[in-house]
């Protein structure tokens, strides 16, 4: 008769697994030959450096060797100091579908957002540099602290989810390998007691983003970075946030993590559509969640061993990124820090409250009301009824133009009226829009600064800036800048001219540059230009 | 201070960018004709510092190291231009090589205009002048704005450049206690230091008896910077007979004015029409690469206002409007 097989549990069997192998590596040969990988990392690090993407900046080149000589020298000293002790360490390859998956995912982001945003694809190589870091600091960090290091493919979410929110600019990247490490050291160090094991507090990304994300804002160097361009360009990508729907569904199906992402994109909907019904302006100028927003909470929140295992806690985990970059928005808007931060600073605090969050759901589900009322569904299928109700919420939301397509913000008219009207933040939310397009080269834009920081009606009077803005929008060939240049207090205003409304008229990412004039000031007609209907009036 | 936010920031780029709109008077037949005419230039390599080792050669003026390197004179180079009337415009008789937008209007060849007085730099503004202004305020300029011995007039500068430095100056000297109490008279006044406009700058160049070059009615190599290779030192050619005493009214670099291009007869209240229409500013004199056609007073050049050229810089002008 057979003996009977003991029943074990997938995580005991992976446990089993990483024991054998860490048995059948452990020994000092295998340490030396261990040590291998790292020094190939190191020494791939070192040729990237030769790429030519890298020796156009001597800044990049300084980053990449600093890079590689901490790493260098990190591992002298561990494998000498093994040596000496005897000690060893092993490689445990083991492959988890949380990492290579999401991996996948996030990398269709960059290749999807890069076909339209050039820039990503011209980062590239500096992305494969982090990844080569990363694991090379990963590996040297633990075999710091213990015997083993568990081979596979963490650290490229890690490395792809930082990259998705935030990167430094050549002239700053080393900042951004120490950004990298300092995600890892995190995860390392900063851990506590949950479910009985010691675990990392926060989502190894989201915290090294969120601590980046405060001393940027405290030092107002926010311009290191790409991180307000990487924002605003996801929307360049057309149909995004279908594309980022989809992806989302995958994620959601693998890692149960639908009701984090849903609740969060109900609570922001709901804020945004409750907002805009109380003040008569949308809450986040041209889309009612921002595409960064939304890539946020579908790649961003959703680490599953650093945020709530229960149906409830993952809702209250939702909510709460939901609740948190609705009130972050506004929180930088009124200090004047840039509101893209608003996605990045929420996690750390939500992973913070994680322990929180599973006592009250626990103490919720042990009401004996509850007790008794407690379904026994099967995780899978409720996930997959979870998933069904999200879909139905994003078609409601996308057949209502709350995704993609034309938004009410989109109107620079819609703001100034507004602005006139005195709705709430609607001045400033014009301010904010004619800067970003003056930043286009739109000299319209920048001849409209320059005019409200010379009146001082909805921004601080300032002459010399507004004589910066003039002199911008006269360097762009607007005459009506010129003017103002010449005669300040002479305040000549005109309409936009052809290349501004290409500019204007984008609705977030549209490339404009092709369009044929009837059709451009048609467009700019359906925007609320009063000029452009007339001139269509005419032309017809 | 414009260049210290980013939107007043320059860059090599945004000159690369901008196209220069040529000389609108180079346009049409009569120009191909006079260009065979003159006589073939011989480029000659520039070394530092370029003086004009000539029978005209002048005394090279002198500046002020404690009054940002102006010109050291009672009026810090700023010389007055009486009030009066003037003839703008070219008479093809009397000037067979004016430009058809140089005639006043259809059926008149010139104009008589009326100017109020006004006061004009002698020289073009320096290398060393905008140095000063630069050093002062943290100007961001293109790099190879002052380059150039201190006292070139300075190039690579845009309209807007022009401007900054113009307003640079005058709060300076509103605030000097050492500025000539004439000139602080005038800016109680409510006077401004600025670009000339393109009538003041005519006037100056040509006095009141309508003249062709600045010193007469013939051709002068000796007396101005045109045809060569380069940029010459401010004042270095002498050119007794200037009308007012002004030098490098011709050549050396094209001169920018406060005046948009707009078809004559000119009119300084319609300044403010076309704003549809691109920016284009006119500048006056011809520049050290310029034939002796460009060399006359008369002929108008207008530019994209953010070019940046080495034969493009200005002087400026203390004036009421």
């Amino acid at each position: 008769m057979a003996s009977p097989r003991t029943p074990r549990s997938r995580a005991e069997r992976r446990q089993q697994q990483r024991q054998d192998a860490e048995d059948s590596a452990r020994s000092p040969d295998s340490t030396t030959k261990g040590f291998l990988l790292p020094l190939s990392m190191t020494g791939l690090l070192v040729a990237l450096s030769f790429l030519p993407r890298v020796q156009e900046n001597p800044v990049l080149i300084r980053s990449f060797w600093g890079a590689a000589a901490v790493l260098l020298i990190w591992q002298v000293v561990l494998f000498t100091r093994l040596k000496r002790t005897s000690a060893t360490r092993a490689l445990v390859p083991l492959l988890r579908p949380q990492h290579y998956l999401q991996a996948a995912v996030q990398l269709s982001v960059f290749v999807y957002w890069g076909w339209f945003w050039r820039p990503v694809y011209d980062f590239a190589w500096l992305l494969v540099a982090q990844i080569v870091f990363a694991y090379a600091f990963d590996m040297l960090l633990a075999w710091s602290r213990r015997e083993s290091y568990v081979l596979g493919f963490g650290p490229f979410p890690i490395i792809f989810s930082t990259n998705l929110f935030l990167w430094f600019r050549d002239d700053w990247f080393y900042l951004q390998f120490v950004m990298i490490a300092v995600g890892f050291l995190g995860k390392e160090f900063i851990r506590w007691n949950r479910e009985g094991t010691k675990k990392h507090i926060f989502n190894p990304s989201a915290f090294s983003l969120g601590l980046f994300s405060v001393v940027l804002i405290l030092t107002q160097a926010s311009d290191l970075t790409w991180g307000q361009d990487i924002a605003s360009t996801l929307t360049l990508a057309p149909r995004i946030y279908l594309f980022l729907f989809m992806l989302g569904l995958v994620v959601m199906y693998f890692f149960s993590i639908t009701l984090v992402a849903g609740t969060a994109a109900a609570v922001l909907f709901g804020l945004s559509a409750l907002y805009s019904a109380a003040q008569g302006v949308p809450y986040f100028v041209d889309s009612e969640i921002p595409a960064a927003v939304f890539l946020g909470l579908h790649l961003l929140v959703t680490d599953p061993s650093t945020s709530p295992r229960s149906p409830l806690g993952k809702t209250i985990f939702g909510a709460g990124y939901g609740l948190g970059v609705f009130g972050l928005y506004a929180v930088l808007g009124a200090i004047g820090a840039p509101t893209f931060y608003d996605k990045l600073l929420a996690v750390p605090l939500l992973n913070l409250s994680v322990r929180g969050i599973d006592r009250g759901v626990h103490a919720i589900r042990e009401t004996p009301l509850l007790r008794r009322r407690r379904m026994d569904v099967a995780p899978r299928r409720l996930n997959l009824a979870h998933i069904a109700v999200w879909i139905v919420l994003f078609v409601v939301a996308t057949a209502t133009g709350r995704t993609d397509g034309r938004h009410t913000g989109d109107s620079l008219p819609f703001w100034e009226q507004a602005c006139e009207e005195g709705r709430r933040n609607a001045c400033r939310q014009l301010v904010q829009l004619k800067l970003t397009y003056c930043g286009d080269n739109s000299a319209w834009a920048c001849n409209e600064l320059g005019l409200h920081y010379m009146d001082g009606e909805v921004v601080p009077a300032d002459t010399e800036l507004a004589l910066g803005y003039f002199s911008r929008a006269c360097e762009l060939r607007f005459q009506a800048g010129c003017l103002n240049l010449l005669q300040p207090e002479s305040a000549v205003t005109s309409v936009p001219k052809e290349l501004d409304l290409r500019l204007l008229l984008r609705e977030g990412g549209v490339n404009l540059m092709g369009m044929s004039e009837t059709e451009l000031y048609t467009r700019a007609c359906e925007h609320d230009w009063s000029f452009a209907c007339s001139r269509v009036a005419s032309s017809t | 201070m414009i260049g210290r936010d980013g939107a007043g920031s320059r860059s090599t780029g945004s000159a690369a960018r901008a196209t220069l709109f040529g000389l609108v008077g180079i346009v049409g037949t009569s120009a191909f004709g006079w260009a065979l005419a003159l006589e073939p230039i011989s480029p000659r390599p520039v070394t530092g510092r370029q003086t004009l080792q000539r029978p005209g050669v002048a005394t090279p003026p002198a500046f002020r190291e404690d009054a940002w390197h102006l010109p050291d004179e009672p009026l810090l180079g700023f010389v007055e231009i009486p009030a009066g009337a003037f003839l703008m415009g070219s008479d093809p008789s009397v000037d067979p090589m004016a430009f058809e937008t140089e005639q006043w209007a259809p059926g008149q060849t010139r104009g008589t205009l009326e100017v109020p007085t006004f006061y004009i730099g002698r020289y073009e503004v320096t290398v060393a002048q905008f140095e000063a202004f630069v050093e002062d305020t943290g100007f961001a300029v293109d790099p190879r704005t002052l380059t150039g011995a201190a006292d070139y007039p300075v190039a690579f500068v845009s309209w807007p450049d022009a401007l900054a430095y113009a307003r640079w100056l005058e709060s300076r000297l509103r605030d000097w206690p050492d500025t000539p109490a004439e000139l602080s008279r005038r800016l109680a006044q409510g006077w401004r230091v600025s670009l000339p406009s393109e009538a003041e700058w005519e006037k100056a160049a040509r006095g009141t008896d309508g003249r062709i070059f600045p010193w007469g009615n013939a051709p002068g190599r000796d007396r101005a910077n045109y045809a060569r290779a380069g940029r010459a030192s401010v004042g270095s050619l002498r050119c007794v007979e200037c009308a007012h005493g002004l030098s490098d009214m011709s050549g050396n670099v094209w001169e920018w004015t406060r005046s948009p291009y707009q078809p004559y007869p000119y009119d300084e209240t319609d300044d403010r029409e076309n704003l549809e229409e691109d920016a284009l500013w006119v500048m006056r004199g011809g520049g050290y690469n310029d034939t002796e056609q460009n060399a006359r007073a008369a002929v108008r050049g207008a530019a994209d206002p953010g070019v940046r050229r080495e034969f493009i810089g200005f002087r400026l002008a203390l004036t009421s409007f």
